[in-house]
């Protein structure tokens, strides 16, 4: 086995963003990179592969200047034979040319593509594909999947073109969130993609990922090839420095087989939140569901330290349920009933001011770069809650200690920016928000975005904490495999379009 | 180390153009304060000071009512929206559209002569009185561009989850707007705009002045409106010294009589295009140097 070690050291004026020493790249194997996010996984495989401007940054790459590491024969041929898919496909794509013609763009031009599209779009009906191939990228159209299909159509057209014409040359290809929008399926086909190609002629692929979900797909369908791929994972020793460590996947997918037998439920059947089963928003009428065929609408009902997750593909409207119960949409018809405080699509905005924000429910938003103030401190972001006693600096500290290391919670910490914050704290710090007032209900929407498995796991320890003092939650995640591991099967829901 | 250290500082302030404007700024009122104590007659000298500190006091207090009306006004829009309350909202957008109708000169204009009947009624008596009219006159008619930038932000932030986030936790709307949203993510934006509002309030009251001053001679002066750099410009002597420069460009060796004979109408058309200039690029410099 080849293996090149890197340090890269990456600076912004005088600030360092990031310190990696002994940074492995495998030839020829696949590597899974996982981390809390803005950690500085896209960042270092950027650098490495020469992507960073030497004008912004400072970058420095084994103890010499970024010129050296650019000017190098191992970073030109990567570049030349290999292909970076972003992690944002919005920005990849230019808004000026069809995707027909960015798919055939420079080197890309020389390979067909039709195979590959109708893989990663599960069909073989071209008129479909055309459709969305003939037109200028625009911010909704195609959705976010399908444009992120479309860059892996692009790297899989390089991976073909590397497999038929191989040559001693080096190459590499890097997926940064290659799955971030896709489901599971979907999700599923690009790695099927991937592994055959690899099985067909190796090349070295580096895949960033917060998908821990991809460890049991791998371990299920594809073991063969563990003994090619590598889980590795960036954690944060000294701010900026970063530590490559080996990630052990038996110890995730042992985790999840301790499930939800964690945790005991000691209530009475009190509930917290019933919602209709029937309810419409925007012209369109949403039913809910107990069985995964989708035959039996029922109402959501969620008891007293119960967490009910509410499972639907993409942008069906999980979410719109969610902002329906906090009162943040208005419904055309719906009706509910939260720990006695009842609603319907007549009800004022004041009823929820009044009676429900910050008493009765409460909100984890989806975004922690957009729902917390990134301009306030740690401290200021805890101000202004209507608690019950009031929150001194010592108090905090000690309730930051259910997610954060004590030995980060300096004044300093308390006092930092929530901007300066990596995505992972910030994401931390955005549940502890509304954990920190033990409302009846808690909306959870995607609260595991950009966590690592240690942050993970003791987030799910402190929701069965707060479940087990009488919180109730409703769960809105796309990490299916955990949530089916850790909720009760009868508190699975399904939503769907009628 | 140390000569880094400032070598990084020197660079950083180089760089920073809103902060190199303002030195070069205040070095040159300096520089002409001083040739002009050497050089200027004193009684022309005083009208000069006194006309510049006049100035720039009442373009300060046009900044402070700027900044207090245009913040009082947004969130009187802010909340009379969210308590659905149309009467209120329609009274306030009705009187901010009619302020926005009013082209700002004419309105200061108007103002002025307001405030010229109040002194000659005696009413208003002494700079203490007179200043804060006059700068709450000229404020009323900038308003409008705060109000907007500051409504504009807080729309921005509404369309975020970042203002639900917090609704829904239960922080109260008042210090999601004034804290959050205006004071946390929007100060900067402000204080870029209330730069410009002085260049504004300088620019507005050396031309009303001068407006409102041309044709009265030094001795015939009806109302005691304070004397500024605009009024200063208007009077006889400054114009004749301004036509100076324009024979000077036909007789070149006339050059040195402008800065010994000339001086009061040079320093006060100087004080005025120079400072105007400097916060014109003060301001954009600071939208630079901030990314606004």
């Amino acid at each position: 086995m080849n293996t090149r070690q890197f340090s890269i050291r990456v600076q912004s004026g005088n600030r360092c963003l990031v310190n990696a020493e002994n940074f492995p790249v495998y030839q020829n194997e696949i590597t899974f990179l996982f981390g809390e996010s803005g950690i500085g996984k896209s960042i270092i495989t950027k650098g490495l592969y020469g992507l960073l401007d030497p004008e912004d940054l400072t970058v420095t790459i084994n103890n010499k200047p970024y010129g050296y590491h650019l000017n190098d024969n191992w970073t030109k041929q990567i570049r030349r034979n290999g292909f970076f898919v972003f992690q944002e496909p919005s920005s990849h794509l230019n808004p000026l040319l069809t995707i027909r013609e960015q798919l055939n763009e420079g080197s890309l031009c020389d390979h067909e593509d039709k195979e590959i599209l109708r893989y990663l779009w599960q069909t073989n009906d071209d008129p479909s594909i055309r459709k969305i191939i003939d037109i200028f990228p625009k911010p909704y159209r195609p959705s976010g999947g399908e444009k992120q299909r479309i860059l892996l159509a692009m790297a899989f057209k390089r991976i073909n073109a590397f497999i038929e014409n191989p040559s001693d040359e080096q190459t590499a290809f890097v997926f940064d969130e290659p799955t971030g929008s896709l489901d599971n399926n979907y999700r599923n086909r690009f790695l099927e993609l991937l592994f055959a190609k690899y099985s067909a002629h190796p090349f070295t692929a580096i895949i960033i990922t917060h998908d821990y979900s991809i460890i049991s797909e791998i371990y299920n369908r594809h073991r063969h090839l563990v003994k090619n791929i590598h889980f590795k994972e960036l954690s944060r020793t000294t701010e900026p420095d970063v530590d490559v460590q080996d990630f052990s996947p038996q110890q995730y997918l042992s985790w999840l087989q301790t499930g939800h037998s964690q945790y005991k439920e000691n209530f009475a059947k009190e509930t917290t939140l019933e919602f209709s089963s029937r309810f419409s928003i925007f012209n369109r009428n949403l039913c809910i569901y107990k069985d995964e065929l989708r035959q039996h609408p029922s109402s959501l009902v969620i008891n007293k330290g119960d967490m009910v997750y509410l499972k639907a593909p993409s942008g069906v409207g999980k979410t719109t349920l969610a902002k329906i119960v906090m009162g943040l949409y208005h419904a055309d018809s719906f009706k509910m009933r939260l720990a006695g405080v009842t609603a319907n699509e007549k009800s004022p905005e004041t009823l929820w001011q009044k009676k429900i924000w910050g008493k009765k429910a409460g909100m984890v938003f989806q975004h922690a770069d957009e729902s917390l103030n990134m301009q306030a401190t740690v401290l200021e972001t805890f101000k202004g809650l209507p608690l019950k006693s009031k929150l001194n600096t010592e108090k905090l500290k000690k309730y930051l200690q259910d997610l954060f290391d004590p030995s980060t919670l300096t004044d300093q910490f308390l006092h930092k920016k929530v901007a300066f914050l990596s995505g992972g704290q910030k994401q931390r710090l955005n549940l502890l928000r509304t954990l920190i007032q033990a409302p009846n209900l808690i909306v959870l929407d995607e609260p595991l975005n950009g966590l690592d498995f240690n942050s993970v796991k003791r987030v799910l320890e402190l929701l069965n904490q707060k479940r087990s003092q009488g919180t109730s939650m409703l769960m809105i995640s796309h990490n299916e495999e955990i949530f089916e591991h850790f909720v009760a099967k009868e508190n699975i829901y399904y939503l769907s379009e009628i | 180390m140390r000569t880094d250290r400032k070598n990084t500082f020197l660079q950083s302030f180089l760089s920073s153009k809103d902060q190199l404007w303002t030195v070069i700024w205040i070095i040159t009122i300096a520089i002409v304060g001083i040739w002009d104590l050497l050089f200027l007659n004193r009684p022309a000298l005083e009208k000069v000071i006194t006309g510049f500190i006049n100035t720039f006091s009442i373009s300060l207090l046009v900044v402070c009512f700027t900044l207090v009306l245009s913040w009082l006004i947004t969130l009187g829009f802010h909340f009379f929206e969210q308590k659905h309350n149309h009467a209120g909202y329609v009274a306030l957008t009705f009187f901010l559209n009619l302020l926005r109708s009013i082209p700002q000169i004419v309105g200061i204009l108007f103002g002025y002569v307001g405030i010229a009947a109040l002194v000659d009624k005696g009413i208003l008596t002494g700079n203490l009185a007179v200043f804060p009219c006059l700068a709450f006159c000229m404020s009323l008619f900038i308003i409008a561009e705060v109000v907007d930038l500051m409504r504009e932000r807080i729309e921005h932030f509404k369309k975020l989850d970042f203002y639900s986030a917090m609704r829904v936790c239960g922080i109260s709307e008042s210090r999601i707007v004034n804290f959050d949203i205006l004071w946390k993510n929007s100060r900067l934006h402000i204080f870029n705009k209330l730069i410009a509002v002085f260049g504004s309030a300088v620019f507005l009251q050396c031309s009303v002045d001068f407006i409102i001053s041309v044709g009265l001679s030094t001795d015939i002066n009806p109302v005691s409106l304070p004397v500024t750099l605009g009024s200063l410009l208007a009077k006889i002597d400054s114009k004749q010294d301004i036509l100076a420069i324009g024979n000077t460009l036909f007789n070149p060796s006339y050059l040195p009589n402008l800065l010994f004979q000339h001086l009061q109408g040079i320093t006060v058309a100087f004080l005025i295009v120079f400072s105007l200039f400097c916060i014109n690029n003060i301001s954009n410099g600071y939208a630079e140097r901030h990314r606004l």
